[in-house]
């Protein structure tokens, strides 16, 4: 059906999100956009580090004394994460949230060695144990938490419900992570724009995407700048300290939760992330510390 | 677990790791196509210098639509209304025939989607004063895993029946059959490009019967080579359509055809389109040049009236000769809404013997000029 | 005449080999243009075919199936 496009816009995961997407009525438009958001508050929901009842922080409040049964979908998830934290040489760790309670990117305030040191010894994947079905976090304080993935998870899965129940034109954008459900009904590519890094409102390139997810991590999204030196959310889990090598990673992917996770690890690779984007096989955009961008195998129109 | 992957295995292992996740992939079925119906009219009118020649007008009609998810059918419904007169042999005026016919023909095909490839069935019917034709015809396409690459296979059949009016003969047959063999491959996001091989055997009447002495074998074996090749070209957004095609038969024809056209979306859903074609042929072995018999003069062939075997293959037909052509056309579309597009195309054709390439036309034939005019409309659901 | 075997020979090895580097689906967006594709306007196509099988000896070549006229 060549039909007109709807646009769904929410809030969900801390992030302004929006669904695009082709339908025969506008009826049926809004009713596939709501099951659809219905997915998407539903992985939030299950997966929130900030509702007692979810199964993360059921997971968390059990480390150091018992071990929490989990369901087929966060089973698969969690073998997921141990995959990439082998995938990126440990940087990748869902482990590494409890860094959050030393930096708090409200307040310009760099921690110390001492406040670090303490929540360090709890980032450790490699001492989460898995067995039966049930997962156990062996010291108390120790937390996990899929804020690496969850939002690239949630699109994949909102895009998949939209595909089974016929829509063939469309995208699911969370917070900039976006999956596409397929071409604008013309068969033309979406024009995606990536952020500027340091313009809030600026694009530094136009994508043409039709298929496949386009996912961006940043050093701008928590951020604060101090001393002239940009300390962001992206914690590297052996130090403590924010990376500073990239100030956006972009990639084209089939599935988001496979982009997410490599431009978070190649945020985290620093130095590295190139030879590890090639690696991948991925198209990228990338956009250094100074400001120069390199990309790969991507097509569109570039601003710099 | 910390391991040393290569970089293919680091690609693969990422991606089978993220497709392991539940629910992140639908199983869908073969996406809906969109529905067309397009009119089209044709206005054609050929002539050589001294002498209007063939007049057709002809409107058709073509519905496309996809029917219960995996099937789609489509139909043709044509008539042509042809006027004129063309010559009895070679290119002699005093010699045209005049003749007016209307030709009807329709044609249903339906096609079967399925996950890798799609199976077509095809029925066509046509019918002049003179000429019935009917074709089967089923077409199969297979695609890679990653579709960029899809082979296609054809296989085709048709029955004609010939009856003149002028009673040269009576209830005359033709039968054909077809295969195809084609392969098409994305080369770059950019590039797709197209082979294709077709084989026809024939057996029956080949004759032009309103041509004198017009007397072709029974039989006729045809090759064709086509390769096409399509590219986007970034800094215009126009697209560039190349085709080549190499045909032999066993008349000992063999042609050559360069097709190029060039595709340039404008402002406001304005398209332009011009194209150029150019093409060359041998003479069939059994043509005879407009060189006549010494006592008989024209349209006798040289030697009849030495008593040479009056059922030699012979024909003076044109089309059978050794010539070159060139067309020149130009086609302008709007696209209006996102349902409606129009379009209206001109062309020039030009046919001479001496233009043909890489050998020596025939001689003696005047030059045969077209002009081709089409306007359509087409409206998507 | 060797030049026209040649030809075919090459074109085909030249689309088996060209494009070892896979296009991603999402690489596809110009594939999907109308005029990208082979297929044409129907209409457009079969009146082309007509017009140029009456008045030369070459025929077909993209598809088979179409039936026959007694064109003049």
């Amino acid at each position: 059906m060549v039909d007109a496009v709807d646009r769904f816009p929410f809030e969900a995961m801390a992030s302004r999100c929006e669904i695009r997407l082709a339908a025969p009525n506008a009826r049926t438009a809004e009713g596939l956009a709501q099951a659809a958001i219905a997915e998407v508050r539903r992985i939030e929901r299950t997966y929130s580090r900030y509702r007692a009842d979810s199964i993360v922080s059921r997971i968390n409040a059990a480390a150091g004394r018992h071990r929490v049964e989990c369901d087929d979908e966060t089973w698969q998830l969690l073998a997921y994460a141990d995959h990439l934290y082998g995938a990126s040489g440990g940087l990748f760790d869902i482990t590494s949230g409890v860094l959050r309670r030393a930096w708090d990117f409200r307040k310009p305030r760099v921690p110390g060695p001492d406040e670090l040191a303490p929540l360090l010894a709890l980032v450790d994947w490699t001492a989460v144990r898995r067995e039966d079905g049930a997962v156990f976090l062996p010291r108390a304080g120790m937390e996990i938490d899929f804020g690496g993935f969850g939002k690239e998870y949630a699109a994949d899965r909102a895009c998949a419900l939209l595909q089974q129940r016929g829509v063939r034109h469309g995208y699911v954008n969370l917070g900039g992570d976006m999956r596409f459900i397929g071409p604008q009904p013309d068969g033309r590519p979406w024009s995606i724009g990536i952020q500027d890094p340091r313009k809030p409102d600026g694009i530094a390139a136009s994508i043409a995407v039709s298929q496949g997810a386009l996912t961006t991590s940043g050093d701008y999204e928590r951020c604060f700048d101090l001393d002239g030196k940009r300390y962001c959310h992206v914690l590297n889990p052996r130090t403590g300290m924010p990376v500073s090598h990239w100030r956006s990673v972009s990639v084209l992917a089939p599935l988001a939760a496979l982009g997410g996770s490599v431009s978070t690890i190649a945020m985290l690779k620093e130095a590295d992330a190139l030879a590890f984007l090639e690696a991948s096989g991925l198209a990228y955009f990338v956009i250094d510390s100074a400001g120069n961008a390199h990309h790969h195998s991507i097509s569109g129109d570039y601003a710099s | 677990m910390i391991s040393k992957q290569t970089p293919q295995e680091l690609a693969a292992s990422l991606l089978a790791a993220a497709l392991l996740l539940p629910g992140v992939q639908a199983h869908a079925d073969e996406p809906p196509r969109n529905g067309s119906i397009s009119l089209r009219y044709l206005d054609y009118a050929d002539r050589q210098p001294g002498l209007d020649r063939i007049h057709a007008h002809s409107p058709s009609v073509s519905v496309t639509a996809p029917v219960a998810g995996d099937w789609s059918v489509e139909g043709t419904l044509t008539a042509d209304d042809v006027s004129g007169a063309s010559p009895r042999y070679h290119t002699a005026i005093s010699g045209a025939s005049h003749m007016e016919d209307e030709r009807k023909a329709g044609d249903f095909a339906v096609t079967r989607y399925f996950r890798r490839g799609t199976l077509t069935a095809g029925a066509a019917y046509s019918t002049e004063h003179d000429y019935v034709s009917r074709a089967l015809s089923l077409n199969g396409t297979l695609s890679s895993e990653d579709n960029n690459t899809t082979w296609a296979f054809g296989l085709a059949g048709s029955r004609d029946s010939i009856n003149p009016v002028n009673n040269v003969v009576v209830d005359e047959h033709k039968r054909t059959v077809s295969v195809l063999a084609g392969v098409t491959r994305v080369l770059t996001p950019n590039d797709i490009a197209q082979l294709t091989l077709t084989r026809t055997n024939g057996s029956g009447y080949y004759n032009d019967p309103y041509k004198l002495f017009d007397n072709r074998p029974r039989s006729r074996r045809e090759n064709t080579v086509l390769l096409r090749w399509n590219h986007y070209v970034d800094a215009t957004g126009g697209t560039t359509r190349l085709g080549y095609r190499y045909y032999s038969d066993s008349f000992r024809i063999r042609a050559h055809t360069l097709s190029g056209e060039y595709v340039q979306p404008l402002a406001n859903g304005w398209t332009i389109a011009p194209e150029l074609r150019l093409y060359t042929q041998s003479a069939a072995w059994f043509y005879y040049d407009p060189v006549y018999d010494a006592t008989l003069g024209a349209p006798f062939p040289p030697g009849f009236s030495n008593g040479a075997d009056p059922n030699r293959l012979s024909s003076p037909d044109q089309r059978l000769s050794g010539f070159g052509a060139v067309t020149v056309g130009l086609k302008v579309a709007r696209e209006i809404g996102k349902l409606w597009t129009v379009d209206v195309k001109v062309e020039e054709y030009e046919q001479r013997g001496s233009w043909r390439l890489f050998h020596d036309g025939s001689p003696g034939l005047a030059p045969l000029r077209a002009r081709v005019l089409q306007v359509g409309l087409t409206r998507r659901w | 005449m060797k030049v026209r075997i040649f030809f075919p020979l090459i074109a085909s090895a030249l689309l088996a080999q060209a494009g070892c580097t896979t296009v991603q689906p999402w690489e596809k967006g110009k594939l999907a243009k109308p005029e990208m594709t082979f297929g044409g306007d129907r209409l457009e196509t079969r009146y082309a075919d007509h017009i140029y099988t009456s008045r030369e000896a070459a025929a077909g070549g993209a598809g088979v199936g179409g039936g026959g006229c007694g064109c003049n």
